[in-house]
């Protein structure tokens, strides 16, 4: 806060005397205008300051632990490192007021030394950092001259905060990347692969239980359950729904029924899918369970891989319509209006040659949408329930790679056991089929879009 | 040699094929007009269902008890209602158990299972608001337990109903607009919760996810958009944003959970972590539509700009930056949206706690709208249904607001050059 009144304070002045020698020196002599001096001398008043601080609050409990040490009380310390340190960090609480008493007798002592000292280390960071501040501004504030490039200097500096900002995409990648392969490596040292990723039968329960990780995690019925669910029922009902739709509103329907429709479908794509899970798992299963039971199908369930299925190809709708609307509308018109000066109907036109035209476009479109059903969780963590079935019949249970990982990391969480651990590989298989199908997708329409420009 | 004849148009064999053509026509645009209809009408069906569950989470079921407070066994002394203890000295006071011997004298010896566990509070704040009833016989009206709320929304147990029938015929029942789901937090029992806690954790949540990913959004869009140098660095970066907006939620959620608060031990549960959580999922979202809303803006200008002397640091934040706002803007609040509404990955860094009291700051431990309906949809509790559904009705609105607030600005801010 003081900072960055300092900041402000050394901007005003800075700026005044720029002002002063702009209008003392010869017209156009001046660099550049007096506000960019301003800038140049708050930033020097403040980013020293700032690094110091940030340094400070790193290095400042090491200091003051080690200060509190040298004090008398503490050569009543134990000497193993583990209850020594466990002493310290209660007498650390309390002394910051996190804590009430101590259980520990010996951490009472020490707690008004842990004070002292920390008072004593903050009062003096305040202090260095204002004198940083101050240095760094009259440092900058005598470099000011007419001829000065302060304008330079503080677009270079802002030049590189952008740049800093876009690395953090990369640095998010890597860290996805990286904390998915270390935890999956781990696990994997505990599961060999070929058992994950081929065996058949998923009980990672019984491997909690101490019945050893062997033949505990096939993920195979979790595979399965994630394409009966993500690529099959779901997208049986998105792509016939959201390819007609994208016709009808495209080549038949009024500007002004396109005009209201076109949103209405929009909102499907921003429901939150909590929300869908709730409505499959209250309205649509129970509705499935009863229709099959009606119709006498064995193992129908209240919790059914359709239920889940049908909810979330309704959230693909929209996803696969506006894919497939803008695939539709790259078809060079000239190929429409010759269809149709052939003599073919409308829907003639869009079955022999708009369709095939945008066929790429399309297929691309649906691994976009298929990419996000597999990835998509609340739906299935909710209607999809948690017996991992290896099975054809859609009225019944299955679970999803996404359900295991919620159910797998909610609930105890000691990280070293494979229970934990199986989850950062599922999360690992994922990213990989996710961003393969994403690549791929691209791929298909980016070579398509080139064939007609 | 053959003659061809010109085809005879009006012969039956081509009127038949004329009719089919015509009718497979009319059968497609009707099957695309049923594909519309029907995902509109699965739309209609969802809002419908949820507003017909929802709607009697607002309302509670209120019972009419005539409390005597001039014989009730409970000592206040009127000046401390005056002063910030006036709670504390009330609930002091006895008054849960005034409270339900009063309902024991008017319904009989259950009576005090009809009303709410919390139905006092009710009480006190009738006192305090006058405390000239302390005197007085009065009649107020209390909140329902649970099991008569659900008998009074028509599918309780027998035994609720039968008690229900009995106090309806006594007319002793009232519904009430339900102010606690608006101001209170998550518990137990389904007639006490409210959202506020949930509500508040969501917006510290937001606060913080703007707070981080708007900045950096537009910084790096700024950055991609104007500055880079086509290297295989800046595909790098595009590749990896590309990637980043389409790598499902719930990754994100294993992230912050193994940097987060394994590697850099943030609190758990906590706003903080929440919203870093989901800034990092919402900033590719923000990059990609700044690019688009800067990308719109005419190089006219960039050149009029720079041909008068600007620097490109000066061009893009005094020009550019100022017409791309708006389109910027808009993603934005989809972005944010979009995170509004997300529950998995928070449910990954243990967002899911049971959470009895709002969050006081962004390190508190916090839930957010989203996941506290994912887990009121777990409850077994009939009662939760309506307080589920009530939620999402807040959820939805709010998300309505956001989204009519991005399509209003984008209609007004939009510029054709």
């Amino acid at each position: 806060m003081l900072l960055l009144g300092l900041a402000v304070v050394a901007w005003v002045v800075a700026r005044a005397r720029a002002t002063r020698l702009q209008t003392a020196a010869p017209k156009g002599a001046m660099h550049s205008l007096p506000s960019y001096h301003g800038w140049y001398v708050a930033l020097w008043a403040l980013l020293p300051a700032c690094l110091f601080l940030a340094v400070w609050t790193n290095v400042m409990p090491g200091l003051v632990t080690g200060s509190v040490l040298e004090n008398p009380a503490a050569s009543a310390l134990p000497e193993d490192s583990f209850s020594r340190g466990a002493i310290l960090a209660e007498a650390r609480a309390i002394a910051q007021g996190k804590q009430a008493a101590a259980f520990n007798p010996l951490a009472q002592p020490l707690v008004q030394p842990y004070r002292d000292a920390q008072s004593r280390f903050a009062t003096g960071g305040v202090i260095l950092s204002l004198i940083l501040a101050f240095a760094g501004a009259a440092y900058a504030f005598t470099r000011m001259r007419t001829d000065f490039r302060a304008r330079t200097r503080v677009e270079r500096l802002v030049m590189g905060t952008l740049l800093l900002a876009s690395l953090i995409a990369i640095i998010t990648t890597v860290g996805i990347v990286a904390s998915l392969l270390w935890e999956s490596l781990r696990f994997f040292s505990m599961v060999n692969p070929i058992d994950f990723l081929f065996g058949t039968k998923w009980s990672p329960q019984s491997a909690a239980l101490g019945y050893g990780n062997d033949d505990a995690f096939g993920a195979v019925p979790l595979f399965w359950g994630t394409i009966f669910i993500g690529a099959i029922i779901a997208m049986a009902v998105a792509i016939p729904l959201g390819l007609m739709s994208a016709i009808y509103l495209t080549q038949y329907a009024s500007s002004t029924t396109r005009k209201w429709m076109k949103p209405i479908l929009e909102v499907l794509a921003g429901v939150p899918t909590v929300v869908y899970g709730y409505f499959a798992a209250l309205t649509i299963a129970p509705a499935l369970r009863d229709l099959a039971v009606g119709v006498g199908i064995h193992g129908a369930s209240s919790e059914s891989a359709l239920a889940a299925g049908l909810v979330m190809g309704v959230m693909i709708i929209p996803f696969v319509s506006s894919m497939a609307d803008d695939s539709i509308a790259a078809v060079p018109q000239a190929m429409r209006d010759g269809s149709l000066a052939m003599g073919a109907t409308t829907s003639e036109t869009i079955k022999r040659v708009l369709i095939p035209a945008a066929l790429p476009g399309v297929v691309g479109g649906v691994l976009l949408a298929v990419s996000r059903a597999i990835g998509e969780t609340m739906i299935v963590v909710m209607a999809a329930g948690l017996a991992a079935n290896l099975t054809l019949n859609p009225f019944s249970s299955v679970t999803t790679v996404t359900t295991q990982i919620v159910q797998l990391l909610t609930g105890d969480q000691e990280f070293d056991s494979a229970k934990t651990l199986a989850a950062f590989a599922l999360g690992l298989v994922l990213f990989i089929v996710t961003l393969l199908l994403n690549i791929v997708a691209l791929r298909v329409v980016k070579k398509y879009r080139e064939a007609y420009e | 040699m053959t003659t061809r004849n010109p085809t005879d148009w009006k012969s039956d064999v081509m009127r038949r094929r004329i009719a089919r053509r015509y009718g497979a026509e009319r059968r497609f645009r009707l099957l695309g007009l049923a594909a519309v209809l029907v995902s509109a009408g699965f739309l209609a069906f969802l809002l419908i269902s949820m507003v017909g569950n929802g709607i009697r989470g607002f309302t509670r079921t209120e019972i009419l008890v005539p409390i005597d407070f001039s014989t009730a066994p409970m000592v206040v002394d009127p000046a401390t209602l005056k002063g910030a203890n006036a709670d504390q000295a009330l609930a002091n006071a006895g008054l849960p158990n005034v409270t339900n011997l009063a309902a024991i004298a008017a319904f009989g010896p259950k009576g005090d299972e009809l009303l709410s566990p919390n139905a006092w509070l009710t009480v006190r704040d009738a006192i305090k608001a006058d405390p000239s009833i302390l005197g007085k016989k009065e009649t107020l009206a209390l909140p329902s337990s649970t099991a008569i709320d659900l008998a009074a929304k028509s599918k309780g147990s027998p035994e609720a109903e039968a008690a229900y029938a009995k106090l309806a015929q006594a007319n002793a029942v009232s519904t009430g607009f339900n102010a606690s789901f608006l101001t209170a937090s998550d518990a137990t029992d389904p007639t006490q919760v409210g959202i506020w806690g949930a509500f508040k954790g969501s917006l510290l949540t937001m606060l913080v996810t703007l707070a981080l990913s708007f900045p950096v959004g537009v910084a790096t869009a700024l950055y991609l958009e104007e500055y880079a140098p086509k290297t295989w660095w800046t595909d790098i970066i595009e590749v990896s944003i590309n990637n980043l907006a389409a790598v499902p939620s719930i990754i994100f959620g294993l992230l912050g959970l193994s940097i987060f608060l394994n590697l850099l031990d943030f609190p758990r549960s906590a706003a903080l972590v929440g919203g870093m959580t989901l800034a990092l999922m919402t900033m590719p979202v923000i990059v990609i539509a700044g690019r688009n809303a800067i990308k719109a803006v005419p190089p006219s200008i960039r050149d009029a700009a720079l041909g008068v002397g600007a620097s490109p640091v000066q061009v893009v934040f005094h020009h550019v930056l100022p017409l791309a706002l708006p389109g910027i803007l808009t993603g934005t609040i989809i972005g944010m949206a979009r995170a509004l509404g997300e529950t998995a990955p928070l449910l990954m860094i243990g967002m899911r706690a049971f959470i009895a009291t709002p969050p006081g700051g962004v390190t508190d431990p916090a839930t957010v709208l989203p996941v506290q309906i994912f887990l009121w949809s777990d409850e077994v509790s009939k009662g939760f249904v309506e307080k589920t559904s009530a939620a999402i009705i807040v959820l939805l609105a709010f998300l309505l607001a956001m989204n009519g607030l991005a399509i209003y600005l984008r209609n007004k801010f939009e510029k054709r050059w």
